[in-house]
């Protein structure tokens, strides 16, 4: 029998709040899927669209993005910037047809540990179900593939 | 008096008199339904000058070509209700100032031409008010309406299928008035963000990619649709996002020459029922 689906998952966090928050449930011992890695940036402003690409165009099954609650920035205004992009980069994936189930946001405070945890398995849980990203990897073994004439 | 003698006359009034040192406008073109860009700098060339239904593209670009402005001297340029939007958003953005720009306003209503008054962005805020009145209301484009319809799955593939034929020659870059960067995301090579190729990934990617730069700040010209080779229905990805940026945050882009840049402002109580 086959392996079973094992998703990798990107995470691009904010060092304030979401990362602390990562930091938190590791101190307290919170187990959590190992299918995620973190890429720690300064600000949720500092979140490119281009880094969600970037991720799926390197296989990545689902990408989780997150960062400090509204009026929480490090930065004062960095997390409201960041919502105002990722609601019109929202849409745009929607219409160009990428599921949205494997592009998701959330706020994470550093004192939310518990929550941290709990969105990694229910996010890894979800992306499992719904296997890997095909269609995209479609594209990936295309460009990757050896030129013919 | 027709629209096009009328302001024929009026181009080499400013001209003659000093007020502009150049007219950006339209001449004929290599086929009877094509009109090329003239560059009107003596009263005499302004003979030239075409003005009819055919005179469709946005010229607004030019004006941002490098030290067109410098001088400080000011340009006068026929534009349609959409071009004047565009002046208004490279002014918003710091890319001109818009007291350098005499305006010769004109609009196609049917074959029709018809002038518009007014000589600054300004004198045509309340034209433009109104057409964002009327935007909500406006008819659809009806293969708009279908891809809403579909599912994720087929839309990719409706997509996948369109930017597959894209060639990367950048025509849709070099067009837009509003892609103006001296250095555009995709010639960056450390980090290349984008495969150079022309792969249906790369493909994919450089569209999402220039479709979120217009967000906010397309005005629907035109110019992209009409200048892709292989004929990529890029005026649908550009007027979709156009609807969820004035769904979303009330913006029409070009609305005047203090406007905010929608991505580079933000109001504390946006939605957000996406956020988890």
């Amino acid at each position: 029998m086959s392996e079973p689906f094992e998703p990798n998952i990107v995470a691009f966090v904010c060092t304030y709040c979401t990362y602390a928050g990562a930091d938190l449930a590791g101190t307290s011992r919170l187990k959590y899927a190992p299918n995620v890695r973190i890429v720690r940036l300064p600000c949720t402003g500092r979140i490119s669209p281009m880094f969600i690409l970037k991720a799926l165009q390197k296989g990545a099954d689902g990408v989780l993005v997150s960062g400090c609650h509204p009026g929480d920035c490090h930065f004062t205004h960095g997390n409201y910037h960041a919502r105002r992009r990722w609601t019109v980069f929202r849409a745009l994936l929607e219409f160009t047809g990428i599921p949205l189930e494997r592009v998701k946001f959330s706020w994470i405070s550093a004192a939310e540990g518990a929550k941290f945890a709990d969105f990694m398995n229910s996010v890894t849980e979800d992306i499992r179900k719904l296997g890997p990203f095909d269609q995209y990897k479609e594209l990936i073994r295309e460009t990757e593939a050896p030129a013919t004439l | 008096m027709t629209t096009q003698e009328q302001y024929k006359k009026r181009v080499k009034e400013l001209l003659s008199n000093g007020t502009v040192k150049m007219v950006i406008g339209y001449k004929a073109g290599t086929t009877a339904d094509r009109r090329r860009p003239l560059f009107v700098r003596t009263p005499e060339e302004a003979d030239k000058l075409v003005l009819d239904s055919a005179c469709i593209a946005n010229l607004s670009g030019y004006l941002v070509t490098e030290g067109l402005l410098s001088d400080e001297k000011r340009v006068g340029i026929f534009l349609r209700p959409d071009g004047i939007r565009s002046i208004n958003i490279l002014a918003a953005e710091a890319q001109l100032n818009a007291d350098q720009i005499v305006i010769l306003g004109f609009d196609i209503v049917g074959q029709e031409v018809t002038a518009l008054s007014g000589e600054k962005a300004t004198d045509f805020s309340e034209l433009i008010g109104s057409i964002k009145e009327k935007a909500p209301e406006a008819p659809q484009n009806p293969q708009l309406e279908q891809l809403e319809k579909m599912t994720p799955k087929e839309r990719f593939a409706f997509w996948q299928a369109e930017f597959s034929r894209c060639i990367k020659c950048y025509a849709c870059r070099q067009a837009c008035p509003m892609c103006y960067c001296r250095r555009c995301i995709v010639d960056s090579n450390q980090p290349q963000w984008v495969n150079t190729s022309s792969h249906t990934l790369g493909n994919f990617e450089w569209n999402i990619v220039r479709a979120f730069h217009l967000s906010g700040r397309c005005v629907g010209c035109g110019n992209c649709d009409r200048a892709c080779p292989v004929n990529i229905p890029l005026r649908l990805i550009n007027a979709k996002m156009a609807q969820e940026v004035l769904g979303a945050f009330d913006h029409f882009s070009g609305m005047s020459e203090t406007q905010e840049p929608v991505l580079a402002s933000f109001k504390k109580d946006d939605s957000e029922t996406f956020i988890l």
